[in-house]
């Protein structure tokens, strides 16, 4: 019976995994959700660049692909409804090649929601190759670094780009990574020009920025899906990622009790071959 | 023949290493200029990568299929799936490929509708294959082995909502793990990790490494 355990196939975990996300799903309950410190940054972050004197410019930098597309895009369009709700522009770009679609669908989505007008209140330069020396030009000439926006329009002739000519002018700056971007963020953007610099990122990438947090070169960062749904929180519209809550909570408790026994299998294994006439 | 093989190129290293270092500590002007070019000349070459990439992916797929290789089918599916792409994109919803790419059309509706349920499917599938591996491999063999799994098991609940609901200490606990003992042996291998690449870097600009010449022992 141990031996069975100890060897048990793993569809049969499989299943439970699948049970644990998918009833959940089915069932309408709710666990309180209370934003952490590092997320209630970012959350000041964009507050204090509404509160400057022309209502606060943005710049968003897409940095994932679709393999992340769950974790990362809740908290694209709660960091963008906060924005626009909060009437602060917003300049996008994306560093990955697979984001602007992703980019485009959340940027549409949200603005439509609270009547945004492209390149008055938002712009989406699209995406550029190069990562670090993309930074490096933003730094030093915005307008020669994305000449045009996503659509073909010169910056020179967008509203809400005239005014900028460097990374410096920006209120804030929010990552959205599922890579190593953050990091090249700090080194090439954050501490050559001083800009407050926001991070989202994976649960996985999470751990690594720590440290970057304690040093603030990150004013805050929100790591995957629970972070997104304490950002949902903070914007009181809870979204994708607070429905998601529940799958993960109970997947984690399912993956814990699997845990558990596997050990308690393991340990009753090892006194029964220590144990002489058993096993 | 010796400078085109190795003397020119170990100058250029040490030329190019030598000037991208001073340009982002040196404010001036020329200083500045200067770096701005650099990095523009590291875009082109970024961009002429992804023709390299293409040609070595598709080169890779279509020696599989010549060679009936196990599995050949899948290289079938790369070029037809890169073929359907490839001509929405020069379609480019009736545009045409100079256009900037259209807001709706075929290669829209393939990025949203296959690209990015495929790419999330493909990353959720982690959690079937990482609760079976958990359940055979994360065992207490060992004092230090029985730190990682209650530390482990504090942090997966304190990172979730369940957590709170079953302690307040949990996510409180789970926080400090984040930020006091995973911080520390994360700023260790932080500083272990670029004190390396500085000096693998010093050694390419000194040309004491010069594995990147290729080639082998003259």
């Amino acid at each position: 019976m141990i031996e069975k355990l100890l060897n048990i196939d793993r569809r049969i975990i499989f299943i439970f995994v699948f049970l644990g996300v998918a009833i959940p799903l089915l069932m309408e309950f709710h666990f309180p959700i209370k934003p952490t410190a590092a997320v209630r940054s970012v959350h000041e972050m964009f507050e204090a660049a509404a509160n400057t004197e022309d209502g606060g410019v943005v710049l968003f930098s897409w940095d994932y692909g679709p393999g992340s597309e769950p974790e990362l895009q809740p908290m694209a369009l709660s960091l963008l409804r906060h924005c626009f709700r909060r009437n602060i522009k917003v300049v996008a770009i994306c560093l990955w090649p697979d984001a602007p679609g992703l980019a485009e669908e959340a940027l549409t989505t949200v603005a439509a929601e609270y009547g945004k007008e492209v390149g008055v209140d938002y712009a989406f330069m699209g995406y550029k190759p190069g990562f670090t020396s993309v930074l490096i030009n933003m730094g030093q000439d915005f307008k020669s670094t994305f000449p045009k926006d996503r659509w073909g329009t010169a910056v020179e002739d967008l509203p809400l780009t005239k005014g900028i000519s460097s990374l410096k002018d920006f209120d804030a700056v929010m990552v959205l990574a599922a890579g190593a971007t953050p990091e090249m963020w700090i080194a090439y953007g954050q501490e050559k020009f001083k800009f407050p610099l926001g991070a989202g990122c994976t649960a996985v990438m999470a751990p690594d920025l720590f440290p970057f947090l304690q040093s603030k070169q990150l004013t805050g960062l929100i790591g995957g899906l629970a972070g997104a749904a304490e950002y949902e929180t903070l914007v009181s519209h809870p979204g994708t990622a607070t429905v998601g809550m529940r799958p993960q909570s109970v997947t984690h408790l399912v993956l814990i009790l699997f845990i558990f026994l596997g050990n308690l299998m393991f340990f009753l294994s090892r006194r029964a071959s220590r144990t002489p006439g058993t096993a | 023949m010796i400078f085109l093989r190795r003397t020119g190129p170990l100058i250029l290293a040490f030329v190019v290493g030598v000037l991208g270092i001073s340009v982002y500590y040196v404010p001036h002007e020329a200083s500045q200029n200067l770096e701005k070019e650099l990095a523009l000349w590291l875009r082109i070459v970024y961009a002429f990568s992804f023709f390299l990439g293409l040609v070595s992916l598709l080169n890779l797929h279509w020696s599989r299929i010549r060679q009936r290789l196990a599995g050949w089918g899948y290289s079938l599916v790369v070029y037809v799936s890169f073929g359907i792409m490839f001509l929405f994109v020069i379609y480019n919803d009736g545009a045409g490929p100079f256009a900037p790419q259209a807001d709706a059309g075929g290669y829209q509706w393939m990025f949203l509708n296959v690209v990015v349920p495929c790419g999330a499917t493909m990353f959720s599938l982690l959690a079937f294959f990482i609760a079976s591996a958990a359940y055979r491999t994360f065992r207490a063999r060992s004092p230090e082995a029985a730190i990682l799994l209650v530390a482990a098991v504090i942090v997966m609940l304190g990172r979730v909502p369940i957590g709170a609901f079953i302690s307040d200490l949990l996510p409180t606990a789970a926080q400090w793990l984040m930020a006091v003992p995973n911080l520390a042996a994360k700023r260790g291998i932080l500083l272990g990790v670029s004190l390396g690449v500085i000096a693998t870097s010093l050694r390419i600009i000194f040309g004491i490494e010069r594995a990147y010449l290729g080639g082998g022992e003259e």
